[in-house]
């Protein structure tokens, strides 16, 4: 059944079909919230406030249509409300990732520990990213949106997130490299 | 097409985007440049490094519950549709059927248990069961030991009237003598100052007289000698 129907039939007063639209969008809510925070408790958090904002406004959804990107719009207002709200903390947090961390390229033996420590650097790395290039870079390369569909939930014009998409990834390599993460350090399994 | 073109198709094409004509083109395009084709490999393999960003799933499935529904509340259960039958439904009116309520129960206890009230002397009594009986009236001993009581009581009260009314007098007698010699030695330099200013006065008018005698005596021997 698609989320437009589900939708309608908790207008009509059906609420298990919320039920249905949260089983259905849970996992992708929260793996946005988890790759924009890095913290499984925030996005737990920022989960379980989207639905529950979803619940009560979904009667203002104009296009039930386009209920997954008004669903990305919540989540996305609440992690900049987030940002706002703990913004000392998280900014602490992101300045103490800023010292570029060593990683030598050791011995095979040493190879699932330095993919290891790739991963994460890869998501400091994230977190490094200008709020708006990051958010825009987790919704297009994580959640699979088009540039139009980002275009609608940030409201901006399709070439600004194209642009800032194109600047997060200049931004991404250049860190990469100066981190020494390539594509050899995820080669060792 | 400019390089600039090329660059804003980037992210088009990078994902996937990019119509079938703009792809040929671009493609075309950027196998004669080779600072874009390796601008776009960096791209890719940006890219391609982000897709092993580890994720972790939520631990626990969201529910909505759904509220009650307000129709079941009512006809669903027999012993709310009774009770909002009986009951008021104002809250001054559950105020004054609990008070009621309260006074019943009250009186009721009170019924199965023998309980009593009365106000006496000493504040309001409330017992339960059988009352003792209250005694009325003294014994001898208790006779006794009253009158024994008031003569001493009475006895102290004399004798402490009697020394207050000794020392009364005491003070009335030593302030009666000291006004008495206060009134003497008054009496006493008002006649010495009368006697002075008596004395005073004669030996005054002794001299006058003196002094007319001799002047009388000046004068007739004046005459005498004259003559």
């Amino acid at each position: 059944m698609e989320d437009a129907q589900l939708v309608q039939d908790f207008l009509g007063g059906n609420h298990q079909a919320f039920n249905v639209l949260i089983k259905r969008w849970q996992d992708k809510i929260h793996h946005f919230a988890y790759r924009y925070f890095a913290s499984s408790d925030d996005a737990a958090e920022i989960t379980q406030k989207t639905f529950i904002k979803a619940y009560q406004k979904l009667n203002t959804l104009e296009d039930t249509s386009k209920f997954g990107s008004w669903l990305y719009r919540i989540a996305n207002n609440l992690c900049l409300d987030e940002l706002k709200r703990a913004g000392r903390k998280k900014s602490t947090s992101l300045e103490a990732l800023k010292t570029a961390p060593q990683t030598e390229m050791a011995s095979p033996a040493d190879g699932k520990l330095i993919r290891n420590e790739a991963l994460v650097l890869l998501h400091k790395a994230l977190l490094q990213l200008p709020n708006d290039q990051r958010m825009v870079v987790i919704m297009k390369e994580y959640e699979g949106l088009t540039f139009r569909e980002i275009a609608e939930i940030l409201d901006e014009s399709e070439n600004t997130i194209k642009s800032r998409m194109y600047n997060g990834l200049r931004a991404l390599k250049k860190t990469f490299d100066s981190w020494n993460i390539n594509k050899e350090v995820f080669s060792y399994d | 097409m400019t390089k600039d073109d090329a660059r804003n198709l980037f992210m088009d094409y990078l994902y996937g985007e990019l119509d079938a004509e703009l792809t040929r083109n671009l493609e075309l395009f950027i196998s004669k440049h080779e600072d874009l084709k390796q601008e776009f490999e960096e791209l890719s393999g940006t890219r391609s490094l982000l897709q092993h960003l580890p994720v972790q799933s939520p631990v626990e499935q969201l529910v909505i519950m759904e509220p009650e529904k307000e129709s079941a509340k009512t006809s669903g259960n027999w012993w709310s549709t009774l009770t909002s039958l009986l009951l008021p439904q104002s809250s001054f009116g559950r105020t004054g059927f609990a008070m009621a309520t309260f006074v019943f129960l009250f009186f009721m206890m009170g019924a199965f248990t023998n309980m009593n009230f009365s106000v006496g002397d000493g504040g309001v009594n409330l017992t339960f069961g059988e009352v003792a009986p209250v005694q009325t009236g003294y014994t001898a001993a208790q006779v006794e030991m009253i009158i024994n009581q008031v003569q001493q009581e009475n006895a102290q009260l004399i004798n402490e009237y009697v020394l207050a009314a000794q020392e009364q007098q005491e003070v009335q007698f030593q302030q009666t003598l000291s006004t008495f010699a206060q009134y003497f030695d008054d009496q006493r330099e008002s006649d010495l100052e009368l006697f002075n200013y008596s004395l005073t006065s004669l030996e005054e008018t002794t001299y006058n007289r003196f002094q007319q005698t001799d002047q009388v005596l000046g004068e007739i021997i004046q005459t005498v000698s004259t003559n």
